[in-house]
C-alpha cells in the first residue's frame, strides 16, 4: 500500500474538529462532558458508576464552613471544569494526630495548604478560560490489582473512543515516575493499545522526552520504573465488553457524537467513569500503531440499532490487532482455525498471471501431511492425475502400514508415471490403510506463497486441510471455531 | 510617494497611513499566524501576542526587541518559580511578577546605559513596544500554570519565531508599499483564511507525530 494511502488512515487535528468535533458535538453536550458535577448527574440517571462526591464547594463561604472531620482518609480534589488533569490532588492518606493529609508522593499537605489549592480552583486558576469554578472533594479511586501491578503510584484508565455508537478504538494510560503517578500522556504515563475485539493490550508506547518541537513517541514493551517491571502487551483487560458497553452508554447519555470514555478500574466497584472527553486526542493512534481516520470513516453512515450490535460491529470490523502483535512479538502469524487460502492452478503457477482460487481451508495439526480433495484437486489441474491414479489396479485397503509400504516399494514407478504425482503416501482413512498419490500445490496463506505437498485423497470432511507439517510458523485461533 | 487611487482615496479621507499600514500589517501578520497553526501546527499564545509582538520588534528594531523579550521571559521564569513557593493567591502572584519585571527592565536600561553593551540606542525605544513584549509575561504564566515548562517553552519559540518572520514581512519596505497600493490584499487574505479554516489534512506536526504508524506499516512484509 502506498504511503498516501496510509497518510489517509490518520486523523490529524483538523479532521477531527471539523468533521467530528464541530458537527456531532453539540455545545449542550460538550457542556455535559466539561462539567464533572453535571457528568455525573447525567451518568447517574443511566445507573453508570462513577467516583463518589464527598463535598462540593462553590465559594469562599462554603470552604470556611467544611467540615474536615468528616473527610476520609484517602480522597482526591479536583476542579469541576478543569483540563488535562491540572489541578487534581490525589491524597493516600491521613497524618496521624493531625489535620494533614499524604500525597502519592509522600509529601504531605496541611489543611492551610488545601484551602490555599481550592481557593486557587475557585479562582478559575485551573479551569477553561480562567472562569471562576467549583472544587468537588470525591472518592478515591482503589485500582483493581491487575493493572495497578503495571502502574506507578497513580490510578490507571481505559479511554475508549466512540462514534456513531461504535467503539472505535481503546487504548489504557498507565502512571510512570516520570509522569509522577499521573496517567496524562503529555507528563510521561504510557499508553497502551487495546484489541477491540479481545480487550488484550497490544503496543506500548511512551512520549519521547527529547522530542521537542513535535509529540513523537518511543516504542517499549515493558513497563520502566516499577521494582519489577513486567510485559505490557498481551495483558487480558478486566471487565472488556462490560468496558466497551458503558463507553457506549455514555454516548448515549451525553449526545456526543464523537466521544473518548475514561474509565477506571476500582477494586471494588468495577469498571467506574472517570470523565468525558468532548475532544479526546490523538496520541490513541500511536498507541494501536493505526489510524482513527479509516476507523471512523466506515462506521460513518452504519445504522447501529443497539449498544450490543455497536459493540458486535467494533469487534468484526477493528479487532485484530492483538494477531498482528503476537507476530510482531513472536514473529509467527495468526491464522483462523478455518482459514481462507488460495491455491493456484498447477498449469499456471509459472505464467505472469497465475489462476488461483480460494478456499476455506481446515487447520488439522492432527495429521502430518496436508491434503486435498480429488474435487478441488481435479479443478486445479490434476484431473489427469486424479483419473491416472484411480485407472491403476491397486487393493483397496492394505492391513497394515508395513504392507502397504512394502507394496509402494516394489511398484513405485508404475505408482509414479505421472509426472505430477510426487510420492505416494501411505495414510489410514476411515480406519483402513491406504495409499495415495501426493502432489505439489502452490498456496498463498496469510500473505505467504509457498509450495506444499498434499495427499490427495477421499473421504474428508472438509475439502482442503493443512497439516502440521505445513503450519509451522503458525498461531491458530480457535475461537472462530463455532459461528 | 505615489499612491494608488484607492489608498489615495482613503488617506484624502482621514485615514492616516500609519494606521492603514498597521491595520493592513495585522491581516498579514494574522494570516501568517492562521498558516503556522492550520499548516504547519506551530501553537502560538492565540493571534494576539505574536502579532502584538511582530508589530513590537518593527517599532523597537529586533536585536532590541529581541533582547527586552530574553528579559521579560528569563524574569518571569525566575519570580514565578520564587512566587510560587509563596503561600499566596494566584492574581497576587501575577500582580508581583510585574513588579518585578518592571525592577529588572529598569535595570535592564540602568546596565545598557552604563557599560553599553552594543544596544546603545537602547532608550529610543517606544515605551509602548516595552510594555507590549512586557505582556508577553502573562501569556507565559498562564500557559505555565497549567502546562509543563517545556510545553510552555516550546508555545513561546514558536509565538516568537512568527513574530519574528512577521516582522521581517512587515519590515520589508517593498511589501509594505506593495500592500498599501492594493488593498485588494486584505479581503483576498479573507479568502485565504477561509481556505485555510477548511483545510482538514495532516499538518506537518502530525506527519512528525503520527510518523511511527507509517514507519511501521512499512516495515510490514507485503
Amino acid at each position: 500500500m502506498s504511503l498516501s494511502n496510509e497518510y489517509k488512515k490518520i486523523l490529524g487535528l483538523n479532521r477531527r474538529n471539523q468533521e467530528y468535533i464541530r458537527p456531532y458535538n453539540p455545545p449542550s453536550a460538550k457542556n455535559i462532558a466539561d462539567n464533572k458535577i453535571l457528568t455525573k448527574k447525567v451518568l447517574a440517571r443511566e445507573g453508570i458508576k462513577t467516583p463518589q462526591i464527598y463535598k462540593v464547594i462553590r465559594n469562599k463561604k462554603q470552604l470556611a464552613f467544611l467540615d474536615w472531620a468528616s473527610l476520609p482518609k484517602s480522597f482526591v480534589i479536583k476542579p469541576n471544569k478543569g483540563t488535562g488533569g491540572n489541578g487534581i490532588i490525589v491524597f493516600f492518606g491521613k497524618k496521624k494526630k493531625e489535620t494533614a493529609w499524604i500525597r502519592p508522593s509522600g509529601e504531605i499537605m496541611s489543611k492551610r495548604d488545601i484551602i490555599l489549592h481550592i481557593e486557587n480552583i475557585l479562582e478559575g486558576r485551573f479551569s477553561m478560560g480562567s472562569k471562576s469554578d467549583v472544587a468537588i472533594i470525591e472518592e478515591r479511586v482503589k485500582t483493581d490489582p491487575l493493572l495497578k501491578q503495571y502502574s506507578y503510584r497513580g490510578v490507571p484508565d481505559i479511554r475508549v473512543i466512540c462514534f456513531n455508537s461504535v467503539p472505535i478504538m481503546a487504548m489504557t494510560r498507565l502512571p510512570t515516575k516520570r509522569s509522577n503517578g499521573t496517567a496524562n500522556l503529555h507528563s510521561g504515563a504510557i499508553c497502551t493499545g487495546i484489541d477491540i475485539a479481545t480487550g488484550i493490550t497490544t503496543y506500548s508506547m511512551q512520549m519521547n522526552p527529547r522530542a521537542l518541537f513535535s509529540d513523537t513517541y518511543e516504542n517499549i514493551d515493558s513497563t520502566t520504573d516499577l521494582k519489577v517491571n513486567k510485559k505490557l502487551s498481551g495483558i487480558q483487560i478486566p471487565y472488556w465488553d462490560e468496558i466497551l458497553r458503558i463507553a457506549l452508554v455514555c454516548q448515549r447519555a451525553s449526545n456526543l457524537g464523537y466521544i473518548g470514555v475514561d474509565i477506571a478500574l476500582d477494586r471494588e466497584n468495577g469498571p467506574v467513569v472517570f470523565e468525558l472527553n468532548a475532544r479526546p486526542g490523538l496520541g490513541i493512534q500511536v498507541a494501536n500503531r493505526t489510524g482513527l481516520r479509516w476507523r471512523l470513516e466506515k462506521v460513518e453512515d452504519l445504522e447501529i440499532k443497539s449498544i450490543k450490535h455497536g459493540i458486535r460491529v467494533a469487534k468484526n470490523l477493528f479487532g485484530g490487532e492483538v494477531e498482528e502483535s503476537i507476530e510482531a512479538i513472536s514473529g509467527r502469524k495468526v491464522v483462523n482455525i478455518n482459514e481462507k487460502i488460495y491455491l493456484y492452478h498447477s498449469d499456471s503457477k509459472d505464467s505472469e498471471k497465475p489462476k488461483r482460487e480460494p478456499f476455506t481451508s481446515f487447520m488439522d495439526t492432527g495429521v502430518l501431511t496436508s491434503r486435498v480433495s480429488k474435487n478441488v484437486a481435479s479443478r486445479l489441474g490434476f484431473l489427469s492425475t486424479v483419473k491416472f491414479f484411480n485407472s491403476l489396479d491397486i487393493p483397496k485397503k492394505f492391513d497394515s502400514l508395513k504392507e502397504a509400504q512394502e507394496y509402494i516399494d516394489k511398484n513405485i514407478e508404475n505408482l509414479t508415471k505421472d509426472e505430477k504425482i510426487l510420492r505416494i503416501a501411505k495414510t489410514i482413512e476411515e480406519d483402513k490403510v491406504v495409499i495415495r498419490p501426493v502432489v505439489v500445490i502452490t498456496t498463498k496463506i496469510s500473505g505467504d506463497i509457498k509450495d506444499i505437498e498434499m495427499i490427495i485423497t477421499d473421504n474428508m470432511p472438509y475439502p482442503l486441510a493443512l497439516g502440521r507439517a505445513d503450519l509451522k510458523g503458525y498461531l491458530i485461533d480457535t475461537s472462530k471455531t463455532f459461528k | 510617494m505615489e499612491y494608488s487611487f484607492f489608498t489615495q482615496l482613503l488617506l484624502d479621507n482621514g485615514v492616516p497611513r500609519q494606521i492603514l499600514e498597521l491595520l493592513v500589517a495585522i491581516t498579514l501578520l494574522a494570516t501568517l499566524v492562521s498558516i503556522a497553526r492550520y499548516i504547519f501546527g506551530f501553537k502560538t499564545y492565540g493571534v494576539y501576542a505574536p502579532i502584538i509582538l511582530a508589530i513590537s520588534y518593527s517599532y523597537s528594531g529586533l536585536r532590541y526587541g529581541l533582547v527586552v523579550t530574553a528579559v521579560v521571559i528569563i524574569t518571569t521564569l525566575i519570580s514565578y518559580s520564587i512566587i510560587k513557593r509563596i503561600r499566596m493567591h494566584y492574581i497576587t502572584r501575577i500582580a508581583m511578577n510585574y513588579c518585578l519585571l518592571s525592577i529588572s527592565l529598569v535595570l535592564l536600561f540602568l546596565i545598557v546605559g552604563r557599560y553599553g553593551l552594543g544596544l546603545e540606542n537602547m532608550s529610543n525605544i517606544p515605551p509602548l513596544a516595552v510594555i507590549s513584549i512586557a505582556a508577553l509575561s502573562d501569556f507565559f504564566i498562564k500557559q505555565y500554570v497549567g502546562k509543563s515548562l517545556k510545553t510552555t517553552t516550546l508555545v513561546l519559540g514558536s509565538t516568537i519565531l512568527i513574530a519574528i518572520i512577521g516582522w521581517y514581512l512587515i519590515t520589508r519596505q517593498n511589501v509594505s508599499n506593495f500592500m498599501i497600493n492594493n488593498l485588494w490584499i486584505v479581503p483576498s487574505l479573507i479568502f485565504v483564511n477561509l481556505l485555510i479554516g477548511q483545510f482538514k489534512g495532516l499538518r506537518i506536526k502530525d506527519l512528525l507525530r503520527f510518523n511511527s504508524i507509517l514507519a511501521e506499516k512499512e516495515n510490514v512484509p507485503k
